[in-house]
């Protein structure tokens, strides 16, 4: 680990591509995941094992989690959101293997998953309010909020970005220069700091990205409610 | 810190397409097993529910069938008893009248003894009667009774008609052989003779006529001719007497 591992460098150009090892990092973590999952769920029976009972309370708690926000929606937005908290949990524990560096270290990484959740908002408000709704709740309560919900639909998912990216760099940035003053095996403390932030910002990130999306869902569950009780 | 725009483009779709892996690959298969060992434990409870419904209703109907039997063992046993009442009824109705017949027989009985006692009593009576006659008449039997017998057999032969006669003819027959005359005591010559024309001319034999001895008639005579025995002696006319008795009982 030296001074350069703070900085992302293209590894190869491919055109106007540029591969990062940010991008290969993320593919090993893909690749990590996915194997894991089709190795664990290719042989389930109903009465599971350890791994499988693992993994099934592990899909049952982001269920369960998703479902106390959004319980109308949990089919829809699970596998995005669920997705956001295996892939977060893994990109930022992969950078405490030596050699290794998180790919959520990289504004390109997380920005891209921020972006995803903004997009993701949208996304899912007009596909179950419909765009007219969806964009109606822009103007409620009042048409005066329209500029300060949309300047707020920008600036937090500027922060998911940068909350996640500052976090992960800057553990990476202490155990570098704590190596670098102190030497070999001293960071380690840092590193256990370094699995409980992990655990920590994938937490923050994935049910920010709930709420945001839960929050463009709840006009249309308010309505259903408004219709319900004037049916009542 | 720059934004590098292949590194976010990829990204983006490096996490679309783990969403899909994801989705495809672990989601949906635990999330499905989940749901069919769900499934199967609400099938497993929906019939443990149902078993305890049926055990419910087989709890019912037995309880329902215990009921049913307590009656009908109830019913049985008020008609068992009944029927028991009835019969020692009737066999103490049956003891009664068989009881009733047997008074009755045994008064009957009784009742035949008393008079077979009587009727003894009474032979005897006359038994003793007769004996004490016998002994009386024994004591008393002489020559002068059987003189006073042999008169009147020939006052009794000479006042007998001719239809008497007749029927006497009868029984002794055709022609009897003699004429057998038994006395107590020996029989003069006089009334030899006077009883040979008594008998020749009332009956109108003249066949020989036997005398005999015989002390055992204590007194009188005792004439046979053929199957014809004319008794005129005491003890023939005692034992007369005394099967006049029985004859009379």
């Amino acid at each position: 680990m030296g001074e350069d591992s703070l900085f992302i460098r293209p590894i190869f150009e491919l055109g106007p591509v540029q591969l990062t090892n940010t991008v290969i990092t993320t593919w090993v973590v893909m690749a990590i995941i996915g194997c894991f999952a089709w190795l664990v769920t290719r042989r389930l029976q109903m009465r599971p094992g350890r791994l499988q009972t693992l993994v099934e309370a592990m899909v049952s708690v982001i269920e369960e989690s998703i479902r106390d926000i959004a319980p109308q929606h949990v089919q829809q937005i699970m596998p995005f959101i669920g997705t956001l908290w295996v892939f977060i949990v893994i990109a930022n524990l992969i950078g405490i293997i030596p050699g290794m560096h998180s790919p959520t270290r990289d504004l390109s990484a997380t920005a891209a998953i921020a972006f995803l959740v903004f997009l993701s908002v949208h996304w899912y408000g007009i596909r179950i309010q419909g765009l007219k709704n969806y964009l109606l709740h822009y103007l409620k309560p009042s048409p005066l909020l329209l500029p300060f919900n949309l300047i707020s639909e920008v600036t937090r998912t500027i922060a998911l970005a940068v909350r996640l990216f500052g976090n992960m760099m800057s553990l990476e940035m202490v155990a570098l220069l704590i190596l670098i003053v102190a030497g070999f095996l001293v960071p380690v403390p840092i590193l256990m700091l370094h699995i409980v932030e992990a655990l920590v910002q994938a937490y923050i990130f994935g049910m920010l990205a709930l709420i945001y999306v839960a929050g463009g869902l709840q006009s249309q569950q308010l309505r259903q409610q408004k219709q319900g009780e004037n049916h009542a | 810190m720059e934004l590098n725009w292949s590194t976010f483009l990829l990204e983006i779709f490096n996490f679309l397409v783990l969403v899909w892996i994801l989705k495809r690959f672990l989601y949906q298969p635990v999330l499905d097993v989940i749901s069919r060992r769900r499934a199967a434990i609400e099938n497993q409870l929906a019939e443990a529910e149902q078993h305890h419904v049926d055990a419910d209703a087989l709890k019912e109907q037995y309880e329902h069938r215990l009921a049913d039997w307590e009656q009908e063992r109830q019913k049985a046993m008020d008609k068992l008893l009944h029927e028991i009442e009835e019969n020692r009824l009737q066999q103490l109705e049956n003891l009664k009248t068989e009881l009733a017949q047997e008074e009755e027989k045994n008064r009957v009985a009784s009742s035949r003894r008393d008079k077979q006692v009587i009727r003894e009593i009474e032979q005897r009576a006359l038994q003793q009667g007769a004996e004490f006659a016998s002994r009386l008449l024994a004591e008393a039997a002489g020559p002068e009774l059987e003189n006073r017998l042999f008169d009147l057999l020939l006052d009794g032969l000479s006042v007998m008609s001719a239809d008497q006669i007749s029927v006497l003819a009868n029984k002794w027959g055709e022609s009897p052989e003699r004429i057998l005359v038994t006395s107590a005591y020996p029989l003069a010559d006089d009334k030899r003779h006077r009883l040979e024309d008594t008998l020749s001319r009332v009956i109108g034999l003249t066949v020989p006529v036997h005398y005999e001895q015989d002390a055992e008639l204590l007194a009188g005579l005792n004439i046979t001719i053929g199957a014809w025995v004319l008794q005129l002696n005491v003890r023939d006319e005692l034992q007369g007497f005394m099967e006049c008795a029985h004859v009379e009982h």
